[in-house]
Parts: C-alpha cells; sequence; structure tokens
C-alpha cells in the first residue's frame, strides 16, 4: 500500500467520523427538542386544567408524564377536599340553625304561657319547657363532642385495654331502660374476660353507648344481645337486636351526620350517633359494619385492632 | 369524583348457537374512595366484569374508563403498562413471585416501573397489615391470611387509581377471612383507596361502603 493511498483512507474515514459525529449531534438535538416539547406541551396542558396521561410505553418521558399526572391528582383531591370542607361547614351551619330553631320556638312559646297562667297548670308546661331545654341540650353537647372530635381537640389515645368492662358498663347503663320496654339486654361479657384490643376506652364507650342506645330505641319486641368475637388481628364488638332493621339502600347514608331515616321520623334523636360511631372507629384504625335487612332486626359489628 | 365507569359493557363468548352473553350491557360507576362490592353467584358474568375493569380482557363493545382513560383505546403493551401504573390486582390465589421475599414482592410493581418507592408510605403500609417482622420470609413460607396480607400491601404500594379484588377470602378460613377483611377494609379507608370486591358471599359484601349485585350479565338495582 503507498503512503498516498493510506493517507486518502485516513482521510476519507475522517470525513465519515465527522459526518457521522454531525449526523448524531443533529438527531441527539432533534430527540431532545422534541421531548422538551412534549414536556412543554404537558405543564401547558396542566395550567389549562386538561391534561391527561396519553401514554403508556417504556420512555423515559412517559414517566415523566405519568408522574406529573399523579402529582395533578393529588393536588385536585387536596383542593377538591378543601371544597369539600367548606361544602360541609355551610351545611352544619344550616343544619344547627334548622336543628335549634324548633326547641328555641317553643321553648319561647312556653315561657309566654307560663306568664300567662298564674299559678295553674304551670307543671305541665313546665314539664314541655324542660323536654324542650332537654332535647336542646342533647344536640348540643353532641355538636361539641363532634367538633372536639373533629377538629382533633380531643384526640384520640387508643390503649392497650380489657373489652369486658365495656360491655360490663353497657349493661349498667341500660338494663334499666331495657326492661322499662319489656324487652331483654344479654351482655355475653363472662367468656371473654382475657380479650384485649388496642382502643380508646372513653370514646369506644360513647361508640358501643350509641349503638345500644339506637338498638333500644328501635325494637319493640324481643331484645339486645351484646357479644364480643376475638379474631386473630382484629375483635368484634357485636350489637345484635330484634328490631325495626335498616333497608340496604340506607346501610351507607344511616352514617352521615344528620342523617334520618324516614322509618324514624317519629323517634327522637337528631342523626349524630352513628356518625359519632364510626368517626370513634376510624381514628381507632377500627371500623364499622352492619348486616341487616327491614323486619329482621339489625346487627352492628364494630371492629377493633388487636394492637 | 368518578374514577371508575363503564358504559354499556357487552362480552360475547362463542358464536351462534353456542354464543354466551357473558356481560349484557352493563353501566357501573365508582367514585373516587368508595368501597363497592360486587356480588353475584357463579356464572353471573362477575368475573369478567372484573377482567374487563382490569383491562385484563377485552369486551365485544362498550368502554371502560379509568382515572378518566378510555383503557381500550390503548394498544396491548399500553395497556399493560396502565394497568402495572394504575390497577392494583388482589387475586383469590394471592399470585406472589415464590422466588422473592414479603419485602422485594411488596415493592415488585414500584420497581418495574422503574420508580424509587415512597419509603415512609411503605412503611406504613407494612406496618398497618402488620408484616413488619415478617419481610424477610419467602412468601412460600407464610400461612394463607398472610399471603393475602402481602398481596394487599402490593396492591397499595403502587398507589394505583383503584384496586380490583377478586373473591380475595376464596381460599382462606372464615376466621381468618375476617382478619383479611378488616385489613382491606381499614388500609383502604386509612389509604383513601377506591376498591372494587368481587364476591359470591354476601356476608362479605356487607363490608362495603355498597352494594352492586350481578345476574346473567347484568347489574341489578
Amino acid at each position: 500500500m503507498t503512503p498516498d493511498r493510506l493517507s486518502v483512507i485516513l482521510f476519507l474515514s475522517g470525513i465519515l467520523c465527522l459526518l457521522a459525529a454531525i449526523i448524531i449531534t443533529l438527531l441527539d438535538f432533534v430527540f431532545r427538542r422534541r421531548s422538551l416539547r412534549r414536556m412543554n406541551d404537558m405543564i401547558q396542558a396542566a395550567i389549562d386544567g386538561n391534561f391527561q396521561a396519553n401514554n403508556f410505553d417504556e420512555s423515559m418521558c412517559a414517566a415523566v408524564e405519568n408522574r406529573l399526572a399523579e402529582y395533578l391528582s393529588v393536588t385536585e383531591t387536596q383542593m377538591a377536599k378543601v371544597a369539600a370542607e367548606q361544602e360541609k361547614t355551610k351545611s352544619l351551619i344550616a343544619d344547627i340553625s334548622h336543628q335549634t330553631k324548633t326547641p328555641i320556638a317553643n321553648l319561647l312559646l312556653y315561657t309566654e304561657l307560663l306568664k300567662e297562667e298564674e299559678g295553674r297548670e304551670i307543671g305541665e308546661t313546665a314539664a314541655l319547657l324542660e323536654n324542650q331545654v332537654r332535647k336542646l341540650d342533647f344536640f348540643i353537647q353532641s355538636l361539641v363532642k363532634l367538633s372536639r372530635l373533629e377538629t382533633g381537640i380531643l384526640a384520640l389515645r387508643p390503649c392497650k385495654s380489657e373489652v369486658a368492662p365495656l360491655l360490663e358498663e353497657v349493661r349498667e347503663q341500660y338494663a334499666v331502660r331495657a326492661e322499662e320496654k319489656g324487652i331483654y339486654l344479654r351482655v355475653l361479657s363472662e367468656e371473654v374476660r382475657e380479650v384485649t384490643a388496642r382502643f380508646d376506652p372513653k370514646w369506644t364507650l360513647e361508640a358501643l353507648d350509641n349503638l345500644v342506645d339506637n338498638a333500644i330505641k328501635y325494637t319493640q319486641t324481643g331484645g339486645i344481645t351484646v357479644r364480643v368475637k376475638p379474631y386473630e388481628l382484629f375483635v368484634c364488638i357485636e350489637v345484635a337486636d330484634t328490631g325495626i332493621g335498616v333497608a340496604e339502600e340506607e346501610h351507607a347514608k344511616i352514617y352521615e351526620r344528620f342523617y334520618r331515616s324516614m322509618a324514624v321520623a317519629h323517634e327522637p334523636g337528631v342523626g349524630i350517633g352513628l356518625y359519632l360511631t364510626r368517626e370513634i372507629l376510624r381514628q381507632e384504625s377500627g371500623y364499622i359494619q352492619l348486616a341487616s335487612k327491614p323486619g329482621e332486626g339489625a346487627v352492628f359489628s364494630m371492629f377493633l385492632p388487636k394492637d | 369524583m368518578t374514577i371508575l365507569q363503564t358504559k354499556d359493557l357487552k362480552k360475547v363468548y362463542g358464536s351462534g348457537e353456542s354464543e354466551v352473553h357473558a356481560l349484557d350491557g352493563v353501566n357501573l360507576t365508582v367514585e373516587k374512595g368508595e368501597f363497592v362490592a360486587v356480588v353475584g353467584t357463579s356464572g353471573s358474568g362477575k368475573s369478567t366484569l372484573l377482567h374487563m375493569l382490569g383491562g385484563l380482557d377485552r369486551p365485544t363493545s362498550g368502554s371502560v374508563t379509568v382515572d378518566g382513560k378510555e383503557i381500550f383505546t390503548l394498544k396491548d403493551e399500553e395497556l399493560t403498562i396502565f394497568r402495572r401504573r394504575k390497577i392494583g390486582f388482589i387475586f383469590q390465589n394471592y399470585n406472589l413471585v415464590p422466588v422473592l421475599n414479603v419485602y422485594e414482592n411488596i415493592l415488585l410493581p414500584v420497581q418495574l416501573d422503574g420508580g424509587t418507592p415512597d419509603k415512609a408510605y411503605i412503611e406504613d403500609i407494612i406496618d398497618t397489615l402488620g408484616l413488619s417482622s415478617k419481610l424477610n420470609n419467602l412468601s412460600n413460607n407464610l400461612s394463607g391470611g398472610q399471603q393475602q396480607r402481602v398481596a394487599i400491601a402490593r396492591a397499595l404500594a403502587s398507589k394505583p387509581a383503584i384496586i380490583l379484588a377478586d373473591e380475595p377470602t376464596g381460599n382462606l378460613d372464615s376466621k381468618t377471612s375476617q382478619d383479611v377483611l378488616s385489613l382491606l377494609k381499614v388500609t383502604g379507608q386509612k389509604f383513601s383507596q377506591t376498591i372494587v370486591m368481587i364476591t359470591h358471599n354476601e356476608a362479605i359484601a356487607q363490608l362495603a361502603d355498597r352494594i352492586v349485585r350481578i345476574e346473567d350479565g347484568n347489574v341489578k338495582s
């Protein structure tokens, strides 16, 4: 090979290398521009509020797009939460004014009557007055509990505790009321002496009280059985009654604040008990479950974590 | 906010004489954060429905929209990736990878996606499901209930838009079932997850916020 040919080959390959380098640089430039443009479009779409993750391939760009979608969905959820909170506050104020209007109007009316009656029949009117005041008092107390629970002023302090004392407390509180109504109240606390779970005793008693209170209220014949079912990870406290039961389409609604079933419109109550019970259990990492059909009684189960 | 919606979803198996309408125009809407149970007897079409919702099989006609995306407009490969990112599955037979330990199983979907796992979040899940002491065990050495708890953790780990559970307690005794279901309920509540659970068992369905009944390929209301 002559030195001439060698230098020509070297020269040519040099040119080729240069060309290749230029092409690669150009391609890289184009790809990079395309990626950047795509991201730019994504962000623009996000600003305009019509962003959607459309690419599901293994490229980095698609992964970035997906992360952005996740981020936006989190932000959106938070904004929706704030809006929902505001809506809740509004409806709460509306509910409070609605719930307090009647008792206050009645109180005023009976006070007027009392002024006019001058010594006759005072006892009867006073009883009516007392009744209204009690209603108002119950409602306000429930509200206070609720707001303390919701704002976290009274944070629950779940700790490992025995379940049996809860049941005994319930028996003491409600035995007389059940007897007066002519229904039985069976509390099976004997066989669960050793069973413990992680819960806040005071608030959990409140939750259980609400269930037993409801059970007595909505049972005319038969009675109520309270029992404990221990599982490996959870403990279930069950309140079973033979009362009017709950229609399936209402199973979710009964936990809503101020929800009252049409079927029980004649019974006193404001629709706070079950809401409170569910909130208490939620804060204890537990939950509540209902099995019921109209006319066949209801079984409410409170599930508490063991630890 | 609607997270899952089906429109006139139909699935026909076979043709002519042996034609079977497994799904016959199902319209279903699930809101974000809801726990919905789909109840039906065997042959009612509930498993077919779950396969459609999860993009595991394509419908004959109709659409499924998950998190604002009509999933059957995606190509097969795109659909696979969509599933990995947006849908968490919990199966009756757990479907864990036997050669991986518990921790690796939980992280698998996140790692497949090339994402960095959110450590604090994953630890919270593991703690809530009571798996902290089992992380180094191979999944084969766990009891059924424990395996299903790992599967729940795995489904939650990738923060999917929706979790689909197909008879999650089908292979468990009734006592263990109650525990696993309780955990599913509590974790769903805690991490605001949307869950759709398929079951033939009415008692299990009571756990959900809402029960949808399916009969002869159609939703009964």
